[in-house]
This record gives C-alpha cells, sequence and structure tokens, in this order.
C-alpha cells in the first residue's frame, strides 16, 4: 500500500512492528517499534506517548533522504517514560 | 497470539513467512513543509464504520478489500473486525491503530496541516492469491481515494 502511494506522488511514511517483513517488503521510510501488535502508537489513553510516535514517524519525511531507510524507535515498552515537554523534532 | 507480543518471537515468524519480497523502492521527496502538508491516514488495524460490512474473517487468507473511515467519526460508530491481532486496548483507544486524535492535536497546534475527511482502512492479515489482489486492486483503489482526499503525505499504521 504504501508503495503505491509513493508510486502515485504521495510521500509516506509506515510504522513497523516486524523489522524483517518491513526488509523484505521495503518501503520508502520506516519507524520501526518493538512494540506488540495492535500497539504501534504505544499504549492506551497515553497521548503523550502516541503523539511521540506520531511526531517521530513524521519527521522522516523531512530527514530521510536514503529510499528503503529504518530507522528504529530507542522506545522500551511500558519502560520509557512520555512527558508533554519530551518530544523532539528527530527520532 | 500471546507469543507474538515477544518482539523476537514475531520476528522468526516474519523471516518464515512467505509474503511479497520487493526490490525497487518507489520515491516521492517531500516537497513542502509538514506545516503545510494535508494529511492522509491508513491504518491495517482492521477498523470500519458499524454501519459497513465486516472484513471477512471466514477466509483463513484474509479479506483484501478496504474500507473508508470518516476522520470525523465517533469511536461509537466504529468497529474493529480483525482476529489476528489483540485488539482489547485498541478497543478502548482507537489512537493505537488510527491515530485520529492525535493528529487533530497535531494540526491544532501547527505542526502539521489539516488531516484529510476519509481515512483509509485495511485488515492486515492477507495471504496467499489475496495477496495479489491486494497489490493489483485494492492498493490501487485505496491510494486514488486517498489522492482524491488531495492528502501530500501519508501515515501508515499496522496493527
Amino acid at each position: 500500500m504504501q508503495r503505491e502511494l509513493e508510486r502515485q506522488g504521495l510521500a509516506t511514511v509506515g510504522l513497523s512492528l516486524l523489522r524483517k517483513l518491513t526488509e523484505r517488503v521495503k518501503p520508502p521510510r520506516t519507524y520501526y517499534l518493538r512494540y506488540p501488535f495492535g500497539h504501534a502508537l504505544g499504549e492506551a489513553g497515553n497521548r503523550d506517548q502516541q503523539r511521540q510516535i506520531v511526531r517521530d514517524a513524521l519527521s522522516l519525511l523531512e530527514t530521510v533522504t536514503v529510499p528503503g531507510t529504518i530507522v528504529e524507535s530507542p522506545y522500551r515498552w511500558r519502560r520509557t517514560r512520555f512527558g508533554p515537554e519530551a518530544f523532539s523534532s528527530g527520532a | 497470539m500471546t507469543l507474538f507480543r515477544i518482539p523476537g518471537i514475531r520476528e522468526l515468524w516474519a523471516k518464515s513467512y512467505q509474503g511479497v519480497t520487493c526490490e525497487d523502492i518507489p520515491w516521492t521527496p517531500l516537497n513542502k513543509p509538514l506545516a503545510q502538508c494535508r494529511i492522509g491516514l491508513v491504518t491495517t488495524g482492521g477498523l470500519h464504520l458499524r454501519s459497513d460490512p465486516p472484513f471477512e474473517m471466514g477466509d483463513p487468507d484474509g479479506d483484501p478489500s478496504f474500507r473508508t473511515v470518516p476522520c470525523d467519526a465517533e469511536a461509537s460508530e466504529l468497529v474493529i473486525t480483525h482476529h489476528y491481532y489483540d485488539h482489547r486496548d485498541a478497543d478502548r483507544d482507537l489512537n493505537l491503530i488510527w491515530p485520529r486524535d492525535v493528529l487533530k492535536s497535531l494540526e491544532s497546534a501547527g505542526s502539521i496541516g489539516p488531516l484529510v475527511l476519509q481515512s483509509v482502512s485495511f485488515m492486515g492479515h492477507i495471504n496467499g492469491p489475496h495477496l495479489n489482489t491486494l497489490i493489483q486492486e485494492s492498493a490501487r483503489s485505496a491510494a486514488q481515494e486517498i489522492r482524491k482526499q488531495q492528502a501530500d503525505v501519508v501515515l501508515l499504521v499496522p496493527a
């Protein structure tokens, strides 16, 4: 899907929970998280965390220049603490 | 399903998964600041309007069709039909697979442009002959739908 969008002229970024699969399908830009299925945005109700992850992912649209880049999130499931001031522009 | 909560186990499964392998990588550069970009949203979490037909769960190869999901829908109007991941948390907070509220808050903060009116939703468990239908038909139609929404960039969220 992501590849088709990019082919049709839309810049895309995808979250991924499966690095091996992403390496095979080769989407243009990927933000990979070692989080459980169904939790690409993190924990339910944790809006700071969710916002951070979306910001990180969208920032790849501005920073990635090599097609097929997979950036791994530094966050640890249920260990990393997120606050409203925690976000930065980079991943 | 419980085992799949462990990233290492999932990666082992992904290694043996007979899916699609691609060589070329299509590429469209970002041509304006994110704050001016209209944002499209695609989920593979099996989300759809309760009034729309559910994804087909009887077929072990999955359902390659997609649904459009209005970005202004109430959570009570939406439901997840997807038996291949634990969506109890996503049922409580749809943002885990469909970050509508998150994108809206970034839009309000001026970090991104407006969210499109209609997002696109697939169920992500698609195998066998349906992979071809997904790539040759559904993905193209869905991409046309997203272009119709005049999105500049698209965020894709898996389940």
